[in-house]
């Protein structure tokens, strides 16, 4: 968001103006579980997605990486066992998670992040985003940044919707889930589906930029309230 | 990962509590934890939490073919989770013999206790059923997983309703619920399960266990039963002996305890209905979304003073505002669009050059790539050869790079790539 | 660009084959037509079934076994990119509606792993599409079985021609096109870019990894277009080639 987002230019593309453009309540627990290192849950709306950190532990020999943490992540859906969709997310998680963590502080250990999808009401990936994110925070983890996650769907007619439901999302021309950085605020994941414009595009990054604000926003809140009282 | 160990001073202490009628928590021999059962917004969701123990349970229905030998009677399915967020201990995709011992338990519990009416569940006989699959998810391991996994289970096939079906002729149609309204499941019963750990051969007995407690644990008594005192299952498991007596007292304990859970289940159901009612179909997932999140709140707010706990209520994030004064993309876009664009073009100049280039390949080269296709392997040494002097093509963007040099970049590169192009199919010639 | 270079045909047995080589990785596709009743909620579409299969032979870094999870997600990409870009109408692969239609196994093999699997294996699921030929099939109106007319081949309709572009990114400040393995495992992060013949992107998979600016993403996605040209250009010169002989 460098060159200044507020500047108004007549746009070649109409940007949504309706209350639709919002973003969910969105709420969020943290270590609510007494096992993990740090858990949390995030409800976005009806969306809601359940966390839990391990580590860093000792690490398997065969998965041990010399210089930095193993990171494992897990998605365990709702109604039967995880497939090919889930490891694909999991991957995108992964990642996303390793570019934030200084896994290089805790070399040689193992470090396991499940995801447990409590409710799937549309914006599934991003609220798995934030409540990984969330977690890490929770256990403690060092982190170089702060993630989130946000979901746009571009209507049949052009116009955009952040944070879909799914029956949104169903009727939908394109969906795109972007993980957005907190230091400079740039796009850390990207996962799309259906077909779009270069256009489009740029708006869903602009936008979810914007959203990612609120997020952050959220974030700071969240720990401030957190530990206000040990102060 | 491996569980943490439990030293020896601190198994001493539990046993010598133990003995001494205390239990780390408070409790009384004969109490149970504090139980809190929570549903989801749709039908059949639940999360049952026992203690810090918890649960979720989630029911769900589809139409499959019957077995051979029971053409009439719908299908239940019972599969519990180990989730490796619930212990470090557990992995997942291996089964474990906790695994396979739990799920047992609760099929025994619930699918030989017949405590659903499998026959309502048959749409076409011999051909179409319902099959009830129960997912439980074990979230948080404190102990006592199976009373917490049967209370949600029961409580989620309660909760649960099935969509309507029509038959008309061989077509069988599913309604929507906006068709028409969904059906309960009819259960007979409702079998809950309570576990007795004994300590010392058996001279010293705790119900509802947590974690530490049953590892330390010589043997565990699970009985299951409804609140009309009717047994379903009852296994004993450790390798103690128990004595008549012992078993029969047992036995008086779990129909009090199976009286009360069922009581707690049941009002926690009333309640659901109410609220759903009350908020009608439009603020309900509104209002259980809130519920559900206050719940935990005063839940745990005061044992845990740090702990947050969301303004999901006062934060209803608006970006809205912002957000559609946002044409920056736009300013963006045609800006960053324009080297598109300007690439494009610099392309299309190139491509009708490239073309000529082509179309010369074609006509020289086109009739006899068929037969050359099919002996590929022979030719593999002529391939590698090529990519090796390809490999300093790799075109490098910086960020700083003029579009106009980038652009030079480009087209020499692709020169390079097309000539490269030919050199190879002419190779290719000689050798054929 | 190291140079990309599709062979079609090369399996006798297959619907439609191709082999397509980007610098060091090799990698083949064979397109294997079955018949099928046609999913109950969707009865006027047929199946895509993508398999991508990482083999011990193609790297050591890959070990017998169940598909590990790199090749799960390469499974995933394509299955996604088929499903965005609507590479082939799924409805035109049903033949009656809710009784009989195609579905198609797309299995993709690495023979020879140096980076940039995803592009390789996008150009060559095209190239076989684009090379697959099915028999007629016409239902027999009194016996109601398909009959199979082998001697009628038909192409498949191949509506959009998604092609992707790998980049390899070096802490935001370096952007390599199609990288090599070496390259791909010193790099902070990966970034594939789909587009089809107008221009639209049909994915834009960027899992994780170091952060990207706005800016910089359009780079990249000019230079995808700018690549799609190219490599849509050579897909249809060599299946050009095929077809005087057929």
């Amino acid at each position: 968001m460098r060159d200044g987002p507020n500047t108004h230019v007549g746009s070649m593309m109409d940007v949504a103006v309706s209350p639709v453009l919002a973003l969910r309540k969105f709420g969020c627990e943290q270590s609510l579980l007494s096992r993990p290192d740090g858990s949390s849950s995030f409800v976005q709306g009806d969306t809601s997605v359940l966390a839990g950190v391990y580590g860093p532990a000792e690490v398997k020999i065969s998965k041990e990486i010399y210089d930095r943490a193993t990171l494992e992540v897990m998605i365990q859906p709702k109604v039967g066992l995880s497939g090919v969709r889930e490891r694909a997310q999991e991957h995108c998680v992964r990642q996303t998670c390793e570019a934030a963590l200084l896994s290089t502080l805790h070399p040689r250990s193992s470090l396991s992040l499940i995801l447990q999808i409590i409710h799937d009401d549309g914006s599934l990936l991003s609220c798995c985003l934030n409540a990984a994110c969330m977690a890490l925070m929770d256990a403690g983890l060092p982190m170089s940044c702060l993630f989130c996650g946000v979901t746009c769907a571009i209507e049949q007619d052009g116009h955009i919707v952040t944070d879909p439901t799914s029956q949104q999302e169903k009727e939908s021309r394109a969906l795109m889930t972007f993980a957005i950085d907190s230091a400079e605020r740039r796009v850390m994941m990207s996962s799309t589906r259906g077909s779009f414009s270069v256009n489009e595009l740029q708006q869903c990054v602009a936008l979810s930029q914007r959203a990612s604000e609120e997020i952050f926003q959220f974030y700071r809140d969240s720990v401030r309230r957190r530990y206000s009282k040990t102060l | 990962m491996r569980e943490t160990p439990l030293s020896n001073c601190e198994r001493q202490f539990l046993l010598k509590a133990i003995e001494e009628k205390k239990r780390l928590d408070g409790r009384q021999t004969y109490d149970y934890r504090n139980i809190k059962i929570t549903f989801g917004t749709d039908y059949g969701c639940c999360v049952v939490d026992v203690g810090k123990t918890r649960v979720l349970a989630q029911v769900s229905c589809e139409l499959v073919a019957p077995k051979d030998n029971r053409p009439t009677e719908g299908i239940m399915f019972i599969n519990l989770e180990l989730s490796p967020m619930a212990s470090p201990a557990f992995e997942s995709g291996r089964q474990s013999e906790l695994h396979v011992t739990l799920n047992r338990l609760l099929e025994r519990c619930l699918r030989n206790s017949k405590c659903l009416d499998t026959e309502s569940l048959c749409v076409v006989s011999g051909e179409k059923v319902w099959k009830i699959r129960i997912d439980v998810h074990v979230l948080n391991h404190d102990g006592n997983i199976m009373d917490a996994a049967s209370i949600a289970a029961i409580t989620a096939l309660c909760h649960f309703r099935r969509p309507d079906v029509g038959i008309q002729g061989e077509e069988v149609t599913i309604y929507t619920p906006e068709e028409r309204d969904l059906i309960p499941l009819s259960i007979y019963h409702m079998p809950v399960s309570v576990s007795f750990s004994f300590f010392q051969q058996g001279t010293f007995l705790l119900v509802d266990p947590c974690e530490r407690e049953e590892r330390v644990m010589d043997g565990l008594l699970v009985i299951a039963m409804n609140k009309h005192r009717e047994i379903c299952s009852i296994q004993s498991s450790g390798g103690i002996m128990l004595l008549k007596e012992q078993v029969l007292r047992c036995n008086k304990i779990a129909s009090v305890k199976v009286c009360e859970i069922t009581e707690l289940i049941n009002k926690a159901l009333e309640n659901d209905r109410k609220v759903k009612k009350e908020g009608g179909k439009f603020g309900f997932a509104e209002s259980m979304a809130k519920e559900r999140i206050t719940a935990l709140k005063s839940e745990i707010a005061p044992v845990e003073m740090i702990d947050i706990e969301e303004k999901a209520e006062d934060i209803i994030c608006r970006t809205g505002a912002p957000c559609d004064t946002v044409p920056s993309p736009v300013v963006r876009a045609p800006g960053t669009g324009q080297v598109g664009e300007g690439l494009q073009n610099a392309w299309g100049l190139d491509e009708v050059e490239e073309e000529e280039e082509e179309e010369d390949d074609i006509e020289q080269g086109g009739p006899e790539k068929q037969p050359e296709s099919e002996t590929i392997t022979s030719k593999k040494g002529d391939v590698v050869v090529i990519s090796d002097s390809e490999e300093e093509e790799v075109v490098i963007l910086h960020q700083g790079v003029e579009v106009k040099d980038f652009r030079e970049e480009m087209s020499s590169g692709q020169k390079q790539a097309t000539s490269a192009s030919k050199k190879k199919k002419k190779k290719r010639k000689l050798a054929h | 660009y190291n140079f990309t270079y599709p062979f079609s045909s090369s399996i006798s047995t297959a619907n439609g084959s191709a082999l397509v080589k980007i610098g060091n990785t090799t990698v083949i596709c064979g397109i294997k037509g079955e018949l099928t009743c046609p999913p109950s909620d969707a009865p006027n579409k047929g199946y895509i079934v993508p398999n991508v299969d990482l083999p011990p032979l193609c790297s050591s870094r890959f070990r017998p076994g169940p598909p590990s999870e790199q090749a799960q997600v390469a499974s995933q990409f394509i299955a996604d990119v088929i499903d965005s870009s609507n590479v082939i109408q799924k409805e035109d692969l049903c033949i009656e509606k809710g009784k009989l239609s195609w579905v198609l196994y797309c299995d993709i093999i690495c023979l020879d792993y140096d980076g940039n699997l995803l592009d390789t294996c996008v150009v060559a699921l095209l190239a076989a599409l684009k090379n697959a030929r099915l028999p007629e099939v016409t239902i027999n109106k009194e016996t109601d079985l398909a009959e199979v007319n082998t001697d009628k081949l038909h192409h498949l309709n191949v509506s959009k021609h998604p092609v992707s572009s790998s980049f390899s990114i070096f802490d935001n400040t370096i952007v390599i096109v199609d990288p090599t393995v070496e390259e791909e495992t010193l790099s902070t992060a990966m970034m594939t870019v789909v587009t089809d013949e107008d221009d639209r992107l049909c994915m834009l998979h960027k899992p994780g990894g170091s952060a990207l600016s706005g800016e910089k993403l359009q780079d990249c996605i000019s230079r995808a277009v700018t690549r799609h040209r190219e490599v849509s250009k050579l897909i249809e010169k060599v299946m050009d080639s095929f077809e005087p002989d057929k």
